[in-house]
């Protein structure tokens, strides 16, 4: 029993993963350059006793999505920028009741309708705080077609876990790449599922502070009949106001994503043992960077790469220690300085040059290292 | 569901006794439409187990969380989406949505069409009080013309939607509407659009006394209602063409009852017959 | 013009035939209403109907004058001047008697009772019904001829309930001189396909039972006949409203909408019983009380001394 190997485009290694997770709802409204992934899933799901549903708009998608989840089984939806923005709402209310869901985002340019077929990194910070109020957040950002795959499995495994909304966000470029990817045998595949409670119907507490912080959901149809609701929640799951009470329920969403970012937090590096110049980027920016930094290691410079794949929450200790003995750090993103903000808050403005494009494409090696030789300089 | 009628009704058997007295005002039709809707449910012997009611954002949201089922207080206008991937992906619960007239056809409007359309086997009660209750009573969709709430200082200019006739247009297989007042016909519609396998869309005609009755000088809660009723005409609904919005004079009862496909058993049925052609294929 | 009767004889030989059938909307009055006049025609007689239904609606009263003759001009009867009354429901046939001729008068009955909804005086639970309570014995005594029968209950064994008026009309036709065969032929030519068998069914049954009930007049009502005053089998039940205080609002809206106006709203703003004696257990504030407050609970009284 080998895995299997196949080339497949960045979105459809999205939809196959997805169902490897054991996906068996998906949600959606067509948007460039993400209707690949509800296309496939249109045809996937059914076959797994799955359920595809188009929806009339993308607050109507993530909605369902997440009813389908209350009611217990593993969800999905993928979308782009302006139907983003839309799903806003509804992601805040899957993160306060702590309804677990798959969210993709193929990142194109904006803002606003901006350029449907061009890649962009402009989702950045939306991604972190789209949605209003503190509210905990996960988002993985693949670079490579196989990387997509694995991490859409990944989202799913942490979404269950933590019982919160992950998001899938990488650039139209990797959407429509086809690479070759290893596709595990089915049983190897490490899948988690939420916790469902059992038993001790009486005086069940939905949102009780458990040692995890990831209280046990209660299924429709187990006997737990329970209240889910947006507002500020105790544990018992009706609403409250009273300040204590909220602060706790408030904290603990933050906390359980704090205190397991061991868990949660994967990076790449490349080179950074002895880097004196650090290049810090994500998604395809990345591929790029990987190459500039060979170059100029090549020319007798020590580069190195750091690349968060999860994004959020972002990798702090790791960026520190990956950029030790860096003199300089880049930060190259197709945007206008996001993920620069955070590199510049966790090592200081200082040593924190950037590299942005915003014009729809992509940025080539030869521009990153062209600014690293004059960062040096 | 049991077909037997089950006697002795007792509506504290549904209720969270610990949230009890309710938070909603003095006279509010709410409630009334909440035991009806419990009485239906005992009726026709829905297991509280596998009941879901799924509500939005404003007075009638808040109805839902004194229900002892698996009750979901979801975003502003989206319950009847939540509801439909909660109903795809469940099929075995009885899905149930309690939303308002402003939930439900101002912000809710374009799921409540596609719900319609759509034909998925959920009950969807609006109680339409006319009015935006919880942020202090602004003009809604169904509020009626002239009359006046915070933000229609001078009277509202804007023609009242017709909740059924929109539904009925949408293609729901099931419409009806009833007031609060007629707690036993208000029962028996729920029933039947419990009962009804596909998309019951229910309108009942509540009071917001406290609000909307005090700005306009509508009397106390058992005038409003007594005026509701007298406000129901039969020929009104289905002959009132010429009438762009909503016709005063309303028609109660089972409006509209089709056999459409219920969607969520077709889906099903051809992913069978996708997964059968698969199988044979090898 | 009509000639004028020269004497009592050939007035008895010349004046018009009454007939008068009464009953409640939904029952067929003006069915056989209509197969009489075509009856009344075959025999090359002048015929005149007129009714009044329509404002009825099913339960409601429904009635139907037919006058047959050599000369009919009058499309009404007057009181003390019918000949024949046909009552489909008992309390009907009661309440149209005196409208037949006090000596010669054929009365035939259905003793079936269709209560109607102003017969419940009280909304009380097995409280006595406005409805007659005259036995068919002494509805008989107050007529010339009468034939008081369960017709419903044979038309039920034919296997149609409906079939109730056909039943009444074999009845009547034992007492016209006309032929039963050509009773037979306006029924066959009256009555949908569907029905048709039973109908004739019903007539013969109706005749039948009337010639056995002229041969045997202790047949000719159902002494058995007990006047309902309340509904059957109703249990003396008592009724207690618990109204919980801690859940009443004092929205007014049971106090407002009881329909024996016995609650009122207490110094607190709560709900209270004022006038127990008054309630009737209709439930009305149970129903619409919007937070769940009142409760009507009804119990079967035990008999007393039981």
């Amino acid at each position: 029993m080998t895995p299997s190997l196949a080339a497949l485009h960045g979105n459809r290694a999205c939809a196959l993963a997805a169902i490897a997770a054991g996906c068996r709802f998906f949600a959606g409204y067509p948007i460039t350059p993400s209707s690949e992934i509800a296309e496939q899933l249109s045809r996937e799901l059914p076959r797994v006793d799955g359920v595809f549903i188009q929806m009339e708009d993308e607050i109507g998608s993530l909605a369902a999505v997440i009813g389908a989840s209350l009611g217990g089984v593993k969800v999905m939806t993928a979308t782009s920028g302006p139907g983003f923005s839309l799903m806003q709402e509804n992601l805040g209310y899957a993160a306060m009741t702590e309804t677990p869901c798959v969210i993709v985002n193929v990142m194109r340019g904006g803002p606003s309708t901006g350029m449907p077929t061009r890649p962009s990194q402009g989702d950045i910070m939306q991604a972190r705080w789209g949605t209003h109020g503190d509210h905990p957040i996960v988002v993985l950002a693949p670079a490579s077609v196989q990387e997509i795959y694995d991490e859409t499995i990944r989202a799913f495994n942490l979404a269950e876990e933590f019982r919160t909304p992950v998001i899938v966000a990488y650039d139209e470029t990797i959407a429509h790449l086809l690479e070759s990817v290893v596709i595990p045998q089915r049983r190897t595949v490490a899948t988690v599922t939420r916790k469902f409670a059992r038993g001790d119907e009486q005086g069940f507490q939905p949102y009780a502070e458990t040692e995890d912080l990831v209280p046990p959901m209660a299924r429709p149809g187990d006997g737990h009949r329970v209240h889910v609701t947006g507002l500020t929640h105790m544990a018992d799951g009706f609403p409250t106001q009273k300040p204590d009470l909220a602060a706790r329920a408030t904290r603990r969403l933050l906390d359980k994503i704090e205190q397991n970012r061991d868990r949660i937090e994967r990076t790449e590096t490349f080179e950074v043992e002895d880097a004196e110049v650090l290049i810090v980027a994500v998604g395809i920016v990345a591929r790029a960077a990987r190459r500039a930094a060979q170059d100029l290691r090549s020319a007798g410079a020590r580069a190195g790469l750091f690349r968060p794949v999860t994004l959020w929450p972002f990798p702090e200790q790791a960026l520190i220690e990956a950029a030790a003995k860096a003199r300089h750090v880049l930060v190259a993103e197709m945007n206008a300085g996001q993920l620069a903000l955070e590199v510049e808050r966790i090592l200081g403005r200082g040593r924190v040059a950037r590299l942005n494009r915003i014009d729809g494409e992509p940025i080539p090696p030869a521009d990153i290292a062209r600014s690293i030789r004059e960062i040096a300089a | 569901m049991n077909e037997a009628v089950r006697t002795n009704f007792d509506i504290k058997d549904y209720l969270r006794l610990e949230m009890m007295p309710h938070f909603m005002c003095p006279g509010c039709g709410h409630g009334i439409a909440l035991r009806c809707l419990l009485w239906a449910v005992h009726e026709l012997g829905v297991d509280k187990n596998r009941l879901a009611v799924v509500s939005g954002i404003g007075c009638s949201g808040r109805v839902g969380a004194y229900i002892d089922a698996n009750t979901f207080h979801t975003t502003h206008g989206r319950p009847l989406a939540f509801a439909t991937g909660l109903k795809l992906a469940r099929p075995d619960l009885t899905v149930v949505v309690i939303t308002g007239d402003g939930d439900c056809l101002a912000i809710g409007g374009n799921h409540l069409i596609h719900a319609c359309r759509r034909n998925l086997d959920i009950t969807c009660l609006m109680l339409n009080n006319e009015v935006y209750g919880m942020t202090g009573g602004q003009v809604s969709p169904t509020t009626a013309i002239d009359r006046l709430t915070t933000t229609t200082p001078h009277g509202n200019a804007e023609p009242t939607f017709d909740a059924c006739r929109l539904a009925d247009a949408a293609g729901a297989s099931f419409v009806g509407r009833e007031v609060t007042r007629q707690a036993p016909a208000l029962k028996s519609v729920i029933k039947a659009g419990l009962a009804h396998e596909g998309f019951a869309f229910i309108e009942v005609l509540s009071d917001c006394t406290e609000i909307y009755g005090r700005k306009n000088d509508l009397g106390e809660s058992p005038e409003m209602i007594l005026a509701q009723k007298s406000d129901m005409r039969p020929e009104a609904f289905g002959n009132a063409a010429d009438e762009p919005f909503r016709p005063n004079r309303l028609r109660a009862g089972v409006l509209v009852q089709r056999d459409r496909p219920e969607y969520g058993r077709v889906y099903r049925e051809r992913a069978a017959a996708e997964r059968a052609k698969a199988k044979a294929k090898g | 013009m009509r000639a004028e009767p020269k004497g009592e004889q050939a007035a008895a030989a010349t004046r018009a035939l009454n007939v008068m059938i009464v009953g409640v909307g939904g029952q067929g009055v003006l069915m056989i209403s209509k197969a009489l006049a075509l009856i009344g025609q075959k025999q090359g007689l002048q015929v005149k109907q007129s009714e009044v239904h329509g404002m009825a609606k099913r339960g409601g009263a429904v009635f139907s004058h037919i006058r047959f003759g050599v000369e009919v001009w009058s499309p009404t009867i007057a009181r003390g001047e019918a000949d024949a009354l046909i009552a489909l429901e008992w309390a009907e046939g009661l309440r149209w008697i005196d409208y037949l001729r006090p000596e010669t008068g054929v009365f035939i009955a259905d003793t079936r009772r269709i209560v109607p909804p102003f017969a419940c005086r009280s909304r009380r639970h097995g409280a006595p019904m406005a409805y007659a309570r005259e036995t068919p014995a002494e509805a008989l005594e107050k007529v010339g001829e009468g034939f008081a029968l369960d017709a419903t209950a044979i038309a039920t064994t034919l296997g149609e309930p409906r079939a109730a008026n056909t039943v009444l009309l074999g009845v009547l036709s034992t007492s016209l001189d006309m032929p039963a065969a050509d009773w037979l032929a306006v029924l066959d030519a009256l009555t949908p396909p569907k029905s048709r068998a039973i109908n004739l069914e019903a007539f013969r049954a109706g005749r039948a039972w009337a010639e056995a009930a002229r041969d045997d007049p202790t047949l000719r009502f159902d002494a058995g006949f007990v006047p309902r005053a309340r509904p059957a089998d109703a249990p003396d039940m008592s009724v207690a409203l618990v109204i919980n205080a801690a859940w009443c609002k004092g929205c007014d809206i049971c106090v407002k909408l009881c329909p024996e106006r016995c609650l009122v709203l207490d110094a607190e703003q709560v709900a209270f019983l004022k006038a127990p004696h008054a309630c009737t257990g209709c439930r009305v504030c149970e129903w619409l009380c919007p937070d769940f407050a009142i409760e009507v609970r009804t119990a079967v009284r035990e008999a007393a001394g039981a």
